[in-house]
């Protein structure tokens, strides 16, 4: 090819490229100006996915479609955070109107970015003051820097799973509520067989399950933002101790290869053969929807539930525990903003279909009207949760501006910690405070 | 490239046994080709069981209840062939069956029918830029998928409005595949002059050249690379996993796969039964269609 | 008939015929291949989250990946693991595999087939296999080794028997090594070897000095084959860090690749983690062009070593 055609199809290439960095940026209109009264379908995104909280959501939209004839919502469930960020990236005819995640981590990545839009107009129209209609932190968690993107929909609050056949067994009269009291039962729960165990006190490895850095850590009451916004992990000494704890629990409980071993025979999380479920562990630290799954599996133990245990100088907060919760918000991509409102606000603020919708998945209600409402049929266990979700002292992971990023860094220190690769856990906690800095600088 | 270049070739038949012969020295050479004979068919055997095993262990596991698969013992209790009735059971598994066949099936007409063309000019035009063409194919063909995803997928999604479908893992076939190309052209090649100007002397055009006497011989070759683009496609998991994976109603298999046992809280029987299902077909398709995977390998493959 | 005018008229339709014939793979090579390879090279001088316009940001994506990005080295780490070590074990076992089905008399077939199966396994089935298989509490092979009192390692959940594991899952998908040094050794010309046996020589020495030589671009072509392949390495190491993990429901909890202890990462799963998990479109860029980079030079390299490849039959 001469080099003069050379040069202009590097130019045509060029100038095609920079076409598509302009189309790319179009997306974005956030004009709500639909008529939620007509005739109209949009799609609705969840992350439930196990046959019964599938159709518990089924049923809530359900109800919603009888209150309003004239709004058609296609469902779409099993998506995570990382389908819902592409999808609110690419807009088009495909994606949804309306989302909800499982987890609070990226409201900061949507608020910032105005992935979702500003609820605040809609919530004035209808005259909902949202520091009156939902508990503070479920409030707090929802919106980032002042700008409110999501609403809660149902909370989760994490808590201690204890199998009480297996604490008569071992002579444990009732749950621990310091962590040494804890390490010392779940060694007396556990018995060996041969290289692997016949009954396990607790699974304490990052990986089992719901047993991940953050759910450990809000029992040291963590901070992980300065206010300057970096990152304060190394600064806080709650997380040193948090992880060195873990490690501790790692050691003596066998080991992390041993354990992690005895983990790659665990059953499915949200399967009936759980580890809980099925006696091979006689602790779980869990979220509250495990209680609804393990009596559904109809274990053959007594099942006991109490708040997670707390560092032994804190004694006076026992009862606090880690809070997060599902969250609903409208895509900025969306066509139907009005209509998607009008499902958000019936998902998230309508006292009965809260209520039905918590009853039908054995979660937290999000607002309080549903928390006082005496259609909430609790078994008597549930009350630890709702407790746990009003404690004072229970803390949530804040948001950031790259989402949950900062988690996963700390999850992989975590990692390095219990294999025992990062011996030095202050130095680590350094190394990660510069690599959460780094993140959040390249994301800016 | 996920798939290599191969040569198959049938081995020779084994040798006619020696004539008897009584002397001493030839019953030595006897016994050791004896030896030899037991020896290499052992590994044999040995070597079988390796490529074998996981198969069988797979099968089994599939065909045991949930709560055996927690445990060390290898054969079923009870045989649970009810296994295989649940995985077709599970939300979205037909219509995964539905998508790869859609992917695969579509995917492979089109490439055949847009490569064969270019494939032919690449085998015998005599054109200014050849080579350099034949260049781009192969570094097309050596290219990662991920290197130019990120423009891909921005293309197919924001310009096309395509996300959540299978259509930009689909189209882009119509466009000639890169390993189609080269596979065809290295078939093509052995093709001889003599029959192409045969048919230009009665006076034919190259288009019906093409048609009517290169496209006829060209079937085995034909053959292996629509088998190779129908396995590509089956076996694909990069590109569902961009472009469907938000929606369900677009997985494929080989995505489904992957989620099925947490996304639908089944134990390893119930995924292994689904893996051996997955499986099934390309082996199935293997048995039937050998003989033309042989024979149009056997040319095109690379040759030393 | 050929007076000047004439022919360049037929030059001209030839031309176009070409045109014509190729248009296909010309649409499919500017729209497919230089065009996104083009506007890789410009997204990765860009700052691009895909939801605020992208803005020029010069080297500072090429600086986070190679400074500050966690995953990047590891991942480069685990690729030379890789290219040294899979490669090497999928070359010698192929020609093993190759000579046995060479020298087998009886049932040739059937154990061609059977060697060739497992190359033809679903990369997704197979890694969803090979987890279970290797399940360190559970599986077949462990408790096979228990049985007979060999201390079993535990493969995908041990961050350094996790890349051996990979290994023999690419191993055990041999067959189609198995088939192309098969031909190639049948290519070698009997005589050679009778020479050879006349001068008494020994089956290592015929291996030596008439064997390899005789086959040695072909096993140039399955090593630099089999680098790209490694260097491309995604759905397995993948899907298994995925399932060993236990994180492949659709929890919120995003599974950040390269369980257990990164030691699964590599460079095109990189690409997936910046680009569709962090959104940080620009930096996925720069590792795709250090993966682009890699690829093509290896593949330059295939190309010069075998001309063959390329003029064969003209």
């Amino acid at each position: 090819m001469p080099a003069f055609r050379r040069k202009s199809a590097a130019v045509l290439a060029a100038t095609a490229s920079i076409a598509l960095f302009a189309s790319a940026c179009t997306g974005q209109s956030s004009s709500a100006t639909d008529d939620a009264s007509k005739d109209t379908t949009i799609t609705f995104w969840h992350g439930w996915n196990s046959p019964g909280e599938a159709a518990a959501i089924q049923a809530d939209v359900d109800a919603f479609q009888k209150a309003h004839p004239n709004i058609h919502v296609k469902v779409v469930g099993g998506i995570n955070d990382d389908k819902i960020n592409q999808a609110l990236r690419a807009g088009g005819s495909n994606s949804p109107d309306v989302v909800s995640s499982f987890t609070t981590n990226n409201v900061g990545k949507f608020c910032s970015s105005n992935a979702l839009v500003d609820l605040a107009p809609f919530l004035k129209k209808d005259g909902i003051d949202p520091a009156k209609t939902f508990p503070k932190t479920m409030n707090e968690y929802t919106q980032f820097n002042g700008k409110r993107c999501t609403l809660p929909l149902l909370g989760d609050s994490y808590a201690l799973y204890y199998n009480k056949d297996a604490f008569k067994a071992a002579g444990i009269d009732g749950p621990p509520t310091t962590w040494s009291e804890f390490e010392a039962d779940a060694k007396l729960l556990t018995k060996p067989k041969g290289d692997s165990y016949e009954q396990l006190g607790f699974m304490p490895n990052y990986h089992g399950y719901e047993t991940t850095t953050e759910h450990y850590l809000a029992q040291w009451s963590p901070t992980y933002f300065d206010a300057s916004g970096k990152s304060n992990i190394a600064k806080d000494p709650a997380f040193e101790k948090g992880l060195a704890f873990q490690k501790q629990l790692v050691d003596g409980l066998g080991g992390f290869t041993k354990l992690e071993k005895f983990r790659a025979s665990f059953g499915e999380e949200y399967g009936d053969t759980n580890p809980f479920n099925t006696g091979q562990v006689a602790m779980a630290m869990d979220g509250e929807w495990r209680l609804g799954m393990a009596l559904a599996a109809k274990p053959k133990f007594d099942i006991g539930v109490a708040p997670l245990p707390v560092p032994d100088g804190q004694k006076a907060t026992h009862g606090k525990g880690y809070l997060t919760g599902t969250i609903a918000g409208i895509a900025a991509t969306s066509k139907k903003q009005n209509a998607g409102w009008e499902l958000v606000k019936f998902l998230t603020t309508d006292t009965d279909a809260v209520v039905d919708f918590a009853n039908a998945i054995h979660n937290v209600p999000s607002t309080l009207d549903a928390l006082k409402s005496p259609k909430l049929t609790a078994d008597p266990r549930f009350k630890t949760f709702l407790d746990i979700a009003q404690n004072p002292n229970s803390t949530t992971t804040p948001a950031s501006f790259n989402g949950g990023q900062y988690l996963v860094s700390l999850q992989n220190l975590g990692y390095d910690v219990e294999s025992g690769k990062q011996g030095d856990i202050k130095a680590g906690l350094a190394r990660t405070a510069q690599e959460i800095d780094a993140a959040i600088a390249q994301a800016k | 490239m996920s798939y290599a270049v191969e040569t198959p070739k049938t081995p020779k038949a084994p040798e006619a046994p020696e004539a008897p012969a009584a002397t001493p020295a030839a019953r030595t050479a006897r016994r050791k080709a004896l030896l030899q004979w037991i020896a290499v068919h052992s590994l044999g055997v040995a070597a079988a069981l390796f490529f074998v095993l996981p198969f069988v262990f797979l099968l089994l596991t599939s065909l045991m209840d949930d709560q055996q698969t927690l445990t060390r013992d290898l054969i079923p209790h009870h045989w649970a062939w009810s296994n295989y009735r649940t995985v077709f059971e599970v939300p979205g598994f037909l219509t995964w069956w539905r998508n790869t066949l859609l992917y695969a099936g579509l995917g492979t007409v089109l490439s055949v029918v847009s490569s064969v063309p270019v494939a032919y000019a690449l085998a015998k035009f005599r054109f200014r830029g050849r080579n350099l063409s034949l260049m781009l194919v192969i570094s097309m063909m050596m290219l990662p998928p991920q290197v130019i995803i990120i423009p891909m997928y921005l293309f197919w999604a924001r310009q096309l409005d395509l996300s959540g479908t299978l259509w930009p893992l689909i189209i882009p076939l119509a466009f000639g595949d890169a390993f189609t190309i080269f596979l065809l052209r290295q078939f093509l090649m052995t093709i001889p002059n003599e029959y192409l100007d045969a048919a230009k002397v009665d006076g034919c055009g190259e288009f019906r050249t093409l048609i009517k006497v290169v496209l006829p011989m060209a079937r085995p070759g034909i053959a292996a690379v629509a088998l190779f683009q129908f396995f590509y496609a089956w076996n694909d998991y990069f590109g569902p996993q961009i472009y469907a994976s938000d929606t369900p109603a677009s997985w494929t298999l080989s995505y489904g796969l992957e989620s099925f046992k947490g996304a639908h809280h089944t134990d390893w029987n119930l995924t292994m039964a689904a893996t051996v299902l997955v499986m099934a077909p390309v082996i199935l398709v293997f048995f039937f269609a050998q003989k033309a995977f042989v024979e149009g390998v056997t040319l095109t493959g690379v040759k030393g | 008939m050929s007076t000047p005018y004439t022919l360049r008229a037929k030059h001209r339709r030839s031309a176009l015929r070409t045109l014509a014939f190729l248009s296909p793979w010309l649409i499919g090579f500017c729209v497919f291949f230089a065009y996104p390879l083009i506007s890789t090279v410009s997204f990765s001088f860009t700052h691009y989250d895909g939801f605020s316009p992208a803005t020029f940001s010069g080297l500072k994506n090429w600086s986070y990946v190679f400074n500050d990005y966690p995953l990047f080295w590891p991942a480069l780490r685990n690729t030379l693991w890789l290219v040294v070590v899979m490669v090497a074990c999928r070359v010698v076992f192929g020609l093993g595999i190759g000579m046995l089905i060479t020298k087998i008399k009886t049932g040739v077939g059937v154990f061609r087939t059977l060697f060739y199966l497992p190359y033809l396994a679903p990369p997704v089935a197979a890694t969803l296999g090979f987890v279970f298989l290797l399940n360190p509490g559970t599986g077949p092979v462990n408790s096979l080794l228990g049985d007979l009192g060999i201390p079993a390692p535990d493969w995908f959940t041990d961050p350094s028997w996790s890349k051996p594991a990979l290994t023999l899952l690419a191993v055990w998908g041999v067959g189609d090594l198995m088939v192309i040094f098969m031909a190639a050794l049948l290519d070698v010309p009997k005589e050679q070897y009778e020479a050879a046996d006349l001068d008494g020589a020994r089956a290592w020495h015929k291996f030596r000095y008439v064997t390899l030589p005789n086959i040695s671009p072909i096993v140039m072509f399955a090593v630099v084959t089999g680098v790209i392949q490694a260097m491309q390495s995604y759905t397995q190491p993948l899907v298994a860090g995925k399932v060993a993990s236990g994180v492949i429901g659709n929890s919120g909890q995003p599974f950040e690749p390269g369980y257990p202890d990164k030691s699964t990462l590599t460079l095109p799963q990189l690409v997936y983690n910046l680009g569709f998990q962090r959104f940080d479109y620009g930096s996925a860029c720069v590792v795709a062009l250090v993966l682009f980079a890699l690829s093509m030079a290896f593949t330059a390299l295939l190309m010069k070593r075998r001309g063959g490849l390329i003029q064969a039959g003209e």
